[in-house]
């Protein structure tokens, strides 16, 4: 089956003689070409969720699976291989590389593989043009807008071609005219490329270019719409 | 080298900072080096160029020549050694010269006994060699030329009525700090042992005697023979009075730099990992592995330091051109290299503190806010 599926996720914390349950035998799928939304209250379990998805960290009990692959089994080497050819994480907008230009951003995913062809640079100019960075390609992140810092990082997210995309709050630091464009932005991209996309925000005013919301509530996930 | 560049590029003045503190270390480095080789060759030129492999003292005399007294006599019972392929007398003793006038300024020198024609004399730049028939004649040290010496001259020695005539000019060879007359050994002899009683009763007395004998053992050549202990001439050298002392001093403060610029440059870089760390969560994140991180650093730290050194070694050779010419000053292109290698390498090692912060990162840090 491709796309993401987690089933009965369950992730605990120690702090101290107590244990935190984080995720709550959590369920959900996303396949390709779908774009779902976790909202919830700070400290819920959506980044934990996010970051067990992202195999950032290994949960306690419970399966998930990108294209059929049990990521929960990989090895910690293997996970950031994992990450870096099925995984595209679009991260808060400080996340760029400050001392990269725009073009090398994404080149920079492509180095952690190994070389960098003449196609490589021509699927970065590409892709950048298309979301419409065509005139910045040799900005730094310091001379960008929130947006397009923003827009940078979905280029890079895009730039392996991964089945699955994450985004952790695109939107932390954006006025609502810029947000609204982000997560179009996403969304649009996430039908045509054909990916499953899950993002985490607490901003209720994106979930209009969402297909699913779940809610995320002291660590139990449920679906809202 | 993607990642190091773009960022030595994009941060110059942090990185400049740095490299400047590499280049004084190395710049620092370099002349302690030249300055103790230019010392080491003052002191012992002359021992150091004896086309030798082992000396024979006194026993007791603990490598050093002006504690030893022995008989030329011996050098026949040591040929006698089926390892010894040649041995000849050595002495030593220190002197003072002049022309003879009046209000002359004296000039301080060493004279060593050689016998003429035999391994150990020096080839001579200019003039002729010793020869055993011309009893006075001596080869000079070229830096006497500047004292106002040439080839012919007679000269007077302090506190005695011997006069020394040159016969050649010899490059590099000097004693004790000292420029060298090479002399013939009898002449030597009637300089060195002149007051009575002198000689300790020895027939034919001379310092040393070396040898050439590369498979000497050394220790069943002194139980054959009574009373000689026999050395290596590195053991002679370091026996030379002063030279450890002086070698010792400049070691300890090239080894002092080498360590401390080990510990500038891994505490600079641990700092700078350190409030990168969330930067390279980031790329964790994204996928990057432990050595595409380590391999950033290594890197960066490579081409600083090669750039650091190599710009400490132009420095170095510019400001010996600016050195006064009496100055002991002898930059080695051997030690250059062996010392910029040493302090290339352990900036790199220095650097591996950081490499082991970078596995710690946990890529989580790049979501911000770890629940």
């Amino acid at each position: 089956m491709n796309g993401l599926q987690i089933k009965n996720v369950t992730k605990n914390y120690k702090e101290g003689n107590s244990s935190i349950t984080a995720l709550n035998n959590a369920s959900m799928e996303v396949k390709p070409g779908e774009f779902v939304a976790i909202v919830g209250p700070s400290g819920s379990g959506k980044s934990t969720l996010l970051s067990v998805v992202g195999a950032l960290l290994k949960p306690t009990s419970g399966t998930v699976s990108i294209n059929d692959k049990e990521i929960t089994k990989l090895s910690s080497k293997a996970l950031s291989k994992f990450r870096l050819q099925e995984i595209g994480f679009i991260l808060q907008s400080s996340n760029l590389i400050p001392y990269l230009n725009v073009t090398d951003q994404l080149i920079l995913v492509k180095k952690m593989t190994g070389k960098v062809t003449k196609e490589d640079q021509e699927k970065a100019k590409k892709l950048l043009t298309e979301l419409g960075l065509g005139g910045k390609l040799k900005k730094y992140p310091n001379e960008l807008s929130g947006g397009e810092r923003q827009r940078v990082a979905i280029a890079r997210s895009l730039m392996n071609d991964s089945n699955v995309i994450l985004a952790d709050e695109p939107t932390a630091s954006l006025d609502s005219k810029r947000a609204h464009e982000v997560v179009k932005l996403i969304a649009d991209e996430v039908k045509k490329r054909n990916k499953a996309a899950i993002m985490v925000t607490h901003d209720e005013r994106m979930l209009t270019y969402c297909d699913k919301v779940y809610k995320m509530e002291d660590g139990i996930l449920t679906l809202q719409k | 080298m993607f990642l190091a560049l773009k960022e030595l590029k994009h941060a110059k003045l942090r990185y400049t900072l740095m490299s400047i503190i590499i280049v004084l270390i190395a710049w620092l480095v370099f002349i302690l080096s030249g300055l103790g080789n230019g010392l080491s060759t003052l002191s012992a030129a002359a021992v150091k160029n004896l086309d030798a492999d082992y000396v024979v003292y006194e026993d007791g005399a603990k490598a050093t020549f002006s504690k030893s007294l022995i008989s030329n006599s011996l050098v026949d019972d040591i040929k006698k050694n089926k390892d010894v392929k040649d041995a000849t007398p050595f002495g030593a003793a220190m002197a003072a010269i002049s022309h003879g006038k009046k209000d002359e300024e004296k000039t301080d020198i060493a004279v060593l006994g050689i016998k003429p024609g035999e391994f150990i004399e020096p080839k001579v730049v200019e003039g002729k060699q010793l020869d055993p028939d011309i009893k006075n004649g001596v080869l000079a040290n070229d830096t006497l030329k500047d004292k106002g010496y040439k080839i012919g001259d007679e000269v007077q020695v302090d506190s005695s009525t011997i006069k020394l005539k040159i016969v050649g000019f010899v490059e590099g060879e000097t004693y004790n700090h000292l420029p060298v007359l090479f002399s013939n050994v009898d002449q030597w002899r009637d300089y060195a042992f002149a007051a009575p009683g002198s000689n300790n009763g020895i027939k034919d007395v001379v310092n040393a005697i070396v040898l050439q004998a590369p498979d000497l053992d050394p220790a069943q050549l002194d139980k054959s023979i009574n009373g000689i202990e026999t050395v290596t001439k590195s053991a002679a050298i370091n026996g030379m009075p002063g030279y450890m002392e002086e070698n010792g001093t400049i070691l300890m403060m090239l080894a002092f730099l080498i360590v401390i610029s080990a510990f500038v440059i891994a505490v600079f870089f641990y700092v700078i990992t350190i409030q990168k760390t969330q930067q390279f969560g980031v790329m964790k994140a994204i996928g990057a592995s432990n050595g595409f991180i380590t391999k950033a650093i290594v890197s960066q730290v490579f081409v600083l330091s090669v750039v650091g050194i190599l710009i400490g070694v132009a420095l170095t050779y510019l400001t010996a051109l600016v050195f006064p010419e009496n100055m002991p000053f002898n930059l080695d292109a051997k030690l250059v290299v062996l010392y910029g290698i040493a302090l290339l390498v352990i900036s790199l090692l220095s650097s591996l503190i950081s490499v082991r912060q970078i596995a710690k990162i946990d890529p989580l840090t790049a979501l911000g806010r770890v629940e």
